[in-house]
């Protein structure tokens, strides 16, 4: 803090700080700190937007829907004597359906999905079953491609920063991916991606004696998530490259010279030395990242619309399909808690240098 | 295996990967300018083919159709100039805006410095889709225009972002300069303006491009405040809900045609700063 005799000028310049931070401050209050106190309120709601029903305080009740679930044992089929029915070609156990054990009151459950464990089987049952796989989705989709971009960005960060002629062209080239639109690049995947021999992947497994020809990338659920992964790693990867590539940039060359010559072999150095050396970096990124893959929507909406939804494309219909102001509201707040704990991990890795202390 | 030989082994590997590279991040644009030559029938082949050939006698057939539909396709003409509009003014306001905060938060002493930090830091991270219910009441209820909606609430990212990146690079800025102008009685604000400011142009148009390219490639808030009003429409939205001229179907040759046209503002900007870009992408994520 300034000494006594200039505190005239530590004044002043206090003062401007409060000025120039101002308008920041008040814009953020307007578009952020406002609509998210009306989300909050809304949640507890049963508004309907551009609806003249009377808006009434329902506490928790959309929570209750939203997040609802249940665990049921499901029997198997028995025959006239009491044996379990075994399908005669797989030699599996029937079971009978899940409709009959998931509760229907006072709120109807409805299936998720099944597993078997220990020899049990188990419906999954939800009273919001879509948003439950929503929510399952877009995590599987976040860890995911965090992981995969996280790999090829250190790898394409390591080609970037080696020394070749035309390096400088090369990163602007890995630039483009991240620069060009979601919108532009889900549309030109959503066509390489056809179901049929006019797309591109089709048509190259085809030539590979890989399919028939009419693998329904983005209709079969078995392949709507890996195909939304592989989309997401192309478009993503290039800035996970980048950050770490700043990363790589803080290592002092020196390190490496001493290491060639105690002869540590590359494949030794980048494990003992780079990989150490960049934990602050990565750990950074994945946070950083694993924020953004959580709040996919552009992808989701653009390519599987309503068939399949990530978190933030759920809340999206929710709104202005159904109009359900509440709902979707309830909805915000659930991933609004998500996200703030991964800002909170984010903010502490990363801390912030201020000459305050 | 002499170590002339190992090097030159290290050497070919690394081209080997430079290509493998580069045609994983190209591929797909090759792609789509491959279906944007090509017309109905010859996007209908199967299998496909890797350029435009005609569908009876396999000849090369480039088909310019698809652009002549998009240049006279009235929907996304105005997406053109609603982008130009929306991303150009996002990205003033939040300069000019984020320039006074950046310089408050990098240079000037003032109690509470680190709980604003913390709170521009927070909002970088501020998920859109978390305020969307109630911003879209608010716009509705008020009845504000779509376009003056957009440029609104873009500033929720664009703002704290270009605050955050402009923070850094006045920090980096040695602090002498401030104190001997002060010295010579200039008043902070006078220092701000006649000396911090000219010194991080370059920092602002790091800054500003990407705010721009932010903005210009939005969607979320796009797609819900005009979903009833289609002439404002930016250009990711007109891309993602393409209204075809011609055909019934999806017009995949159409929809390349546009994405190419709507990309190439920023392939080429990426050529131009890409310097720029990366010190700016990676003092906004990485530096603290």
């Amino acid at each position: 803090m300034a000494k006594t005799g200039s505190s005239d000028l530590a004044k002043q310049e206090q003062r401007l700080a409060y000025w120039l931070l101002a308008p920041t401050f008040i814009i953020l209050l307007t578009i952020a700190i406002y609509p998210l106190l009306s989300v909050f309120y809304n949640s507890f709601t049963n508004n309907v937007f551009a609806s003249s029903a009377p808006v009434e305080f329902v506490g928790l009740e959309n929570y209750q829907q939203l997040l609802s679930m249940t665990i049921k044992t499901v029997p198997p089929k028995l025959d006239d004597a009491g044996q379990p029915v075994v399908d005669p070609d797989t030699g599996a156990v029937q079971y009978e359906s899940a409709v009959a054990v998931l509760p229907r009151e006072p709120v109807r459950f409805r299936q998720v999905t099944q597993f078997n464990l220990f020899g049990t089987q188990l419906v999954l049952g939800a009273t919001d079953p879509n948003f439950i796989r929503a929510v399952w989705d877009t995590i599987v989709f976040a860890v995911a491609t965090v992981f995969l971009e996280l790999v090829l960005g250190m790898i394409v960060a390591l080609i970037v920063n080696a020394n070749f002629k035309g390096r400088g062209f090369m990163r602007a080239i890995i630039l483009i991916p991240w620069a060009i639109p979601t919108a532009v690049s889900s549309q030109m995947w959503a066509y390489m991606l056809q179901p049929n021999r006019t797309g591109f992947f089709n048509t190259v497994f085809w030539y590979l004696g890989l399919g028939n020809g009419e693998i329904p990338f983005l209709s079969d659920p078995a392949w709507q998530l890996p195909s939304m992964i592989m989309i997401d790693v192309w478009k993503t990867t290039p800035f996970m490259a980048l950050l770490i590539l700043a990363g790589l940039q803080l290592i002092p060359g020196d390190i490496y010279e001493a290491a060639d010559v105690d002869g540590a072999n590359p494949v030794r150095q980048f494990f003992q030395l780079t990989l150490p050396l960049m934990k602050g970096t990565i750990a950074v990124a994945l946070v950083f990242r694993t924020l953004d893959a959580l709040r996919v929507f552009d992808l989701f909406q653009i390519v599987l619309g309503q068939a399949r939804y990530s978190m933030a494309s759920f809340t999206y219909y929710q709104l202005i399909q159904n109009r359900q102001m509440g709902y979707s509201s309830a909805s915000s707040v659930v991933i609004f808690v998500v996200l703030s704990m991964f800002a909170v991990i984010y903010m502490r890795s990363l801390g912030v240098k201020s000459d305050e202390q | 295996m002499n170590s002339k030989t190992k090097q030159r082994i290290n050497r070919i590997l690394l081209w080997v990967l430079i290509v493998v590279m580069a045609v994983w991040m190209l591929f797909p644009f090759y792609w789509a300018i491959n279906s944007s030559f090509k017309s109905e029938a010859q996007l209908a082949m199967m299998p496909t083919t890797f350029v435009p050939r005609d569908a009876a006698t396999k000849e090369v057939a480039f088909n310019l159709r698809n652009y002549e539909a998009v240049f006279t396709n009235q929907a996304f003409l105005r997406a053109i100039v609603n982008s130009t509009i929306v991303a150009g003014t996002v990205t003033i306001l939040a300069l000019g805006v984020g320039a006074f905060a950046g310089f408050a938060l990098g240079k000037l002493r003032y109690r509470g410095k680190t709980g604003t930090l913390y709170i521009i830091l927070a909002m970088t991270m501020f998920p859109a889709i978390a305020v969307l219910t109630g911003l879209y009441a608010i716009i509705t209820n008020l009845g504000i225009p779509p376009i003056l909606s957009m440029i609104v609430t873009y500033l929720l990212f664009s703002l704290p972002f270009t605050a955050w990146v402009l923070t850094a690079f006045f920090k980096e800025l040695p602090t002498e300069i401030f104190q001997s102008a002060q010295v010579d009685g200039a008043s902070p604000f006078q220092t701000f303006y006649m000396i911090m400011l000219p010194l991080t142009a370059p920092a602002l148009v790091t800054t500003g491009l990407l705010a721009f390219i932010g903005a210009w490639n939005e969607y979320l808030f796009a797609l819900t405040f005009t979903s009833i009003s289609p002439d404002s429409r930016t250009l990711p939205v007109v891309i993602a809900n393409f209204p075809s001229q011609f055909s019934m179907q999806i017009p995949f040759g159409e929809i390349m045609a546009a994405g190419i046209i709507s990309s190439i503002p920023l392939i080429l900007l990426v050529f131009i700063f890409q310097r720029r870009i990366v010190a700016g992408l990676t003092a906004g994520a990485v530096k603290g």
